[in-house]
Formats: structure tokens, sequence, C-alpha cells
């Protein structure tokens, strides 16, 4: 793999899964699961507290950090207090991912 | 009392030019027990090997020193003539005159006295000389062939097709190495991928074929006839035989990366396939690139959208033993990085390309469908500018050699781009213009001719950025002025390097490689396709750069040194080889930790039952390193005994 970090040419052509992460606050105690786990990071502490005093997980999306739908906080979440909706067409422009 | 005979060779001049070969047989008849000293022109030449044969029965001649070239060279020739004179092989023996003496002196006197020290000395070690009989070891009628290029393909295909079983390790997901990655090739502009592509297909329907994608090679034991080869399958975390090739995996992965086939201008997902026509049509996950870890499964996506069900993220490498009878190694070559050429911007410019990835723009299934264009904004470029010679005959950037091919694929280049650009305009510096092959020098001066090409002679000396533009700093020599060209996309014709594996591959295969890093062939010459240890093979741009056709010639080649091993079932081996005497060894164990073939192993003495070291004539390739390292002296290598070797010590001072 050339070094050069270039555009790619065909990237255009690429599409990734667009996902709609739904947060029911009232459920979430705080545990940051999802937070640790987002592979894309889109996650962030709410300013606010809900109803039971903690601070839960708000959606922060930008044109390179967006959810890939990979419903991975619905796994881990313990309060079942988040979940993912796809959205029916892949519509999202992909970054070029940098590998791990 | 023994009978020695000595023939001295002149090779022509070789020997005669400094060696008194006249004095020397006269002094050599002196020696004790020589009955018989003679002379001739060539002794290797067919009147010289009868004439040695008749000496041999008619003067009971019981052992023969030849003075002449070495043994490498002659060993074996002179070793038939001994057996077919009715003498036993091994109490014939060599003394070097030739690279040892005459090669390097330039005295007449001298080189003479050395000759004649070098005969006194091959005679003390022949009287102790011994009769050896070489023993047969059963041949493996399988071939493994190394690396699924071009030249691989073709070996296996021929080795196949002969009937015989081939294993074919290739260490990408897919068979084509770089020939799947080029547009069209030079000079006829035969498009590659129709040509290859047809022979993958053939590889992976042929019965006797066992492809082994996604693999490497990392350990061999064994000689020739018999290998035992471990090849590590590395997991793809997909099921070969289940994958039906569909591609439904691909749309909802949600991970892309730029794709290694198109020389990192082009994405793909973490799952893929290389390119459409990949051999086996089999995807495969990233894992480097995957969300997934080995702890962690984070995204499922792939394994619910197969409805094979092929999608296995818990899948582990897997080691798989293989015997066979014989190697071809193609492992095949790199571009040298562009980075190693710091005033070439060292791959700091986006719009600073290799050449493998300009044909990845040419290719019509490229990143950019076939069309060039500026990797930094995408547009067509107006001025381009080639650089041959990027690295090679550049001693500065440790390549000294012509990489043979670059000069053809930039007129190529050239000549493409001129096609889909008319109204572009192309340079192109070279050093000299190296078109050696059939219908090659006609093709570049077509190119240079028609297609209205500025071919300018000299070398550039930095590249750098202006703006949006690049602008090339060069030497025209033939006009003796200095030339600044601003370029919209620079090509370089990068050094062809060995592939990055191919150093740690020579040690494990035990075979030598040259000081670029290319494997060494047996003899420049007369040996080719054969690598330093017999039964290992050698095709493609793994022993040095060459072109498609060359590449193809020398698999077939390579296969067919293969096939004519298979074609015996027994092969004989040396017996000069090392042996242990049971009684004086004292089972410290230190030899086993010498061997560097995995020869030698303790085991219970046959008559105390002490454990003892024991040698495997199989794995024994008789380098006497056990012999020199044992402490008790427990060790002889059979031909080259202490006391051979002292005895031609004492003779020699």
């Amino acid at each position: 793999m050339p070094p050069v970090k270039r555009k790619l040419f065909n990237l255009d052509q690429y599409q990734v899964p667009r996902g709609k992460v739904q947060i029911i606050s009232e459920r979430c105690k705080g545990c940051s699961l999802c937070l640790e786990y987002c592979p894309n990071k889109v996650l962030a502490w709410s300013t606010d507290y809900n109803f039971k005093g903690y601070r839960y997980p708000v959606l922060e999306e930008t044109e390179e950090k967006y959810c890939i739908s990979c419903r991975f906080c619905e796994e881990v979440c313990p309060d079942f207090a988040i979940y993912v909706t796809t959205e029916p067409e892949l519509t999202a422009k992909p970054q070029s991912t940098q590998r791990k | 009392m023994t009978r020695l005979g000595v023939f001295i060779c002149h090779c022509g001049k070789n020997i005669a030019r400094t060696v008194n070969i006249e004095a020397l047989r006269e002094k050599a008849a002196t020696l004790p027990h020589v009955v018989l000293a003679k002379d001739y022109l060539y002794l290797c030449s067919k009147p010289g090997q009868t004439m040695i044969a008749d000496d041999i029965r008619e003067h009971r001649l019981d052992k023969v020193l030849i003075a002449a070239c070495s043994p490498r060279l002659h060993g074996k020739t002179f070793a038939q003539t001994a057996q077919r004179a009715g003498l036993n092989p091994y109490l014939l023996d060599m003394a070097n005159i030739r690279e040892h003496c005459s090669w390097v002196h330039i005295d007449g006197a001298e080189g003479t006295e050395k000759a004649f020290s070098i005969i006194k000395g091959g005679l003390g070690r022949l009287l102790y000389a011994e009769p050896l009989e070489p023993f047969q070891s059963p041949v493996t009628k399988r071939v493994l062939v190394i690396g699924g290029g071009v030249a691989g393909i073709q070996a296996t295909l021929d080795i196949a097709n002969s009937g015989y079983e081939v294993y074919l390790v290739e260490k990408s997901p897919s068979l084509g190495g770089h020939m799947a990655q080029l547009g069209e090739t030079f000079p006829t502009l035969d498009c590659s991928s129709c040509i290859l592509t047809p022979k993958m297909v053939e590889v992976s329907q042929n019965e006797h074929v066992h492809l082994l994608s996604y693999s490497e090679v990392t350990r061999i034991e064994g000689n020739i006839g018999q290998f035992q080869v471990t090849v590590r399958l590395r997991p793809r975390y997909v099921d070969e035989t289940l994958c039906t090739g569909c591609g439904d995996c691909v749309p909802t992965c949600p991970v892309v990366v730029s794709n290694e086939f198109d020389q990192g201008l082009g994405a793909r997902k973490a799952v893929y396939l290389p390119f459409p026509q990949a051999v086996p049509a089999v995807y495969t996950i990233d894992w480097d690139a995957c969300l997934n870890t080995d702890k962690l499964i984070i995204c499922e996506n792939c394994y619910k959208d197969c409805e094979a069900k092929a999608i296995n993220f818990l899948m582990e490498p897997q080691e798989k033993m293989v015997e066979v009878g014989a190697v071809v190694l193609a492992t095949g070559y790199e571009l040298m990085p562009v980075a190693r050429i710091g005033e070439y911007g060292g791959d700091e410019y986006e719009d600073v390309i290799d050449g493998l990835q300009f044909e990845r723009m040419l290719s019509a299934s490229g990143p950019t469908g076939g069309v060039v264009r500026r990797p930094s904004d995408g547009r067509i470029p107006q001025n381009v500018v080639f650089v041959q010679c990027a690295g090679s005959r550049d001693p500065e950037h440790g390549i000294p050699y012509c990489s043979k091919v670059c000069c053809m694929y930039t007129a190529k280049h050239a000549l493409l781009y001129k096609h889909a650009v008319p109204d572009g305009q192309v340079y192109v510096f070279y050093i000299d213009i190296r078109a050696a092959g059939k219908g090659h020098e006609e093709f570049v001066q077509k190119v240079m001719s028609e297609e209205r090409i500025l071919y300018l002679r000299g070398k550039v000396s930095k590249i750098f950025k202006s703006g949006a533009k690049l602008v090339v700093w060069g030497a025209d020599t033939l006009s003796g002025r200095q030339v600044e060209i601003e370029a919209d996309l620079v090509v370089l014709a990068m050094a062809v390097i060995p592939s990055s594996g191919s150093q740690k591959l020579a040690r494990t295969l035990h075979i030598a490689s040259d000081l670029s890093g290319f494997f060494s062939e047996a003899h420049p010459k007369l040996r080719p396709l054969e690598s330093n240890t017999d039964g290992i093979f050698l095709a493609g741009a793994a022993q040095f750069a060459k072109d498609i056709t060359d590449t193809v010639s020398q698999a077939t080649g390579a296969a067919g040194k293969a096939l004519s091993l298979l074609a015996n079932d027994f092969i004989k081996l040396e017996p000069t080889i090392s042996e242990v005497e049971e009684g004086i060894c004292r089972g410290c164990g230190l030899c086993v930790s010498i061997c560097p073939f995995g020869a030698v192993k303790m085991l219970p003495s046959t008559r105390t039952g002490a454990m003892v070291a024991g040698i495997n004539p199989i794995l024994c390739k008789g380098c006497g390193l056990c012999t020199a390292g044992c402490l008790s002296g427990a060790v002889t290598l059979k031909g080259s005994s202490f006391k051979q070797i002292f005895a031609q010590l004492e003779e020699m001072v």
C-alpha cells in the first residue's frame, strides 16, 4: 500500500449503510458501554440528565462520522435503552476509512 | 601399491596461458605412486574423456586426479568418465588449477608452482579416498509451486496437464499476480487480463491442481524428491467451499479502504474480491480493516446478508502438511517504493505515481475505468512526463541493474495516453533505450516517430510542486541544455525489486539469493532455471526482472525440469554425507543444534542403548558443519575425511 494518502478515484461508487440511532434516555443508567464500543464514535454524553439523574448518550454525527448501522450499541446496552433503525437505501458517501 | 594417474588440462589457454603445463606434467610424474601423468587441450571434450577412460583401463589406475577447472563445473562429467572405465567415481578427484590458480595469477613461474602444490595436495587427499556408493531415494510425484502470478500459473498448468498433482500456494486472495493488474501488454497491445484470466480459470478447474490461496509456505524440510512442506492457510473468514461469489455481503459492509490491487488508487470494502475475475471467486474479509477483532464481534452485516452462510468470524489459521518431490519458485517482483527517491518528491505529491499505478488507470476495469486522470483533482492531464530509470541503474539508490521492462512499458504508456488524449503532450526522460526483444525496437521506433512524443535523453534531477502543477527539472544531454517542464502528471518507471517476502522464503528454503535479493540460479549460463538446492526450480521475475514472454518461457522450462525429475521413481543421492562413529560419540547433542537442515537426531545406540547422534541420510546435505563442530571427532564427512584433509594440507604446505 503506497503511503501517500490519496483520494480514491472510485469512492463515489461505494456506499455504506446508514443507520439512525434511537435513544430512550429514561432507560439509560449511564454505563457508557455504547460510547466505548461505537466503532465510528458517533455518540457523546448529553449535557443534561435524565429523570434518574444520569447523563445519557446523544447522537453527534459529522460528515465523516456517522452511524454505519452495525447495531453493536443495541447488543451491548444492558437496559435496552438504545436501538438502531436502518435507512432502507444505502445513501451515505463513504470516507476512506483508516485501518485499525 | 596404489597406482595413481594425473591428467592436466590446458583448458584451451585458460590454464596454459599462466601455467607451464609441460613442466607441471614432468614434475607431477615424479611424485610417489604416480604411474601416469598426461596433459590434454580439453579434457572435458569427448576425445579427452575417451583418453582418460582408456588410460584407466590400460594402466590399471586405482585412483585418478584431474587437474583442471572447478569440480562444480565438471565434477560430474569426470565422475561419469570414471564410471564408464569401471572405476568408482569417488576414487577420481579434481584439483582446481583454473579458478584457484591460473585465473588469479599473472606470473607464470608462481602460477606453475602453485598449480604443482595444488596437484600435490590433491594426490595426498586422493591416497586416503575410499570407494563410495550412491544410495537411492524415492521421488514423491507431486510438485509445489510458490506464487500464483503468470509464472506460477504457467508452471502449474504445464505440470498438471502432464498428469501430476500440483500444490499452488499464493499469498494474496487471488491468482493473477501483477499481470492481472496490467491493461495492455507490449509490443502487441494484447489485453492482459483477456489472455491471463482463461489460464486462471483453467488452474481452478484442473483436477490435478490444489489451489491454496491466501496462504504462505512457512517451513520446508527434506531433500530433492522428498520435501515436507508446511503451508499456513490464513483465515479469510469466508468458507471457500460455501461462498458462491454472489457479492451480497458487500453493500452493507460499512468499511471502505483502498484496494491493493488498484495500487491504492481505488476503493474496496473490508469484505472484498480484489477484482471481478479473481480466482478463486471467493470473498475475503480483510481482518485488519474489519470492525471485528478476535475478541469482539461488533458488526454482523455481511453475516446477516450471506444466504449461503459462508461467513465465519471464528475462523482460525490452519497448517497443512504437503509432501512433494520438487518445488517451483515463482514469487515475482514488486516496484521500488517511490518514497525511496527523495528528489522525486519521495511520495509526497499525489500526482507523482509509479508505472503500476498508471497501468491501473489504463485498465478498463481499473478505478478510473480506463481514463487517465490526475489523482489530486481527477482532471485529465495535458502534460505528462515519464521518467525512466527511476531507481534503476542508479547505485546511489541501491539498484545498480537495469530493470529491463521499463523502456518498453513506458513507450506503451506514452502511446496509450496519446491515443486517449491526442492533444496532450508527452515527454519521456531516458538514459538509453533498451528494446532488445522480438518486435520491441520496432514498437519504440513507432512510438517515437509516429506519435509526436518527445524523448529527452537525460536524467531528471528534481520534481517539485508549483501551484497545482508539478515542475520537472532535468537535463537534455543531446542538446546540452537544462530542461524545465510544467507537468500535470509524472509517471516514474520505478526499479523492479524482488517481492518483499522473498528473503524470508530464501531462508526457509535454504537457497541463495544475490546482492539485490533475487534468487540465485545454479549456473548463470547453463542452469538458469535451477536454484543451488537440488529439486528447487526458479521461474519468472523472482530470479530477475523480466517481461511476460521471458517469464512464461522460464516457467515452462522450470516445469519441464520438475517433470524430468518426476519421471524417475528413484533418484540417486550423493554418498558424500556425514556418518557418526557410535563408539566415540558421547551424546552431547551439539551436532543436533549445529545442523542447519535438521538431519541429526539423538537416538539410542543399537549396541549400548545410550543416546548417540544419528544422521538422516536423506536430509544430510554433506555441509560438514557437524564434522567440524563435534568435540570428540565422532563425525566423519565421507569423501572428505580428516585423514584426507590433513594429508592434503601436509602435501601443500
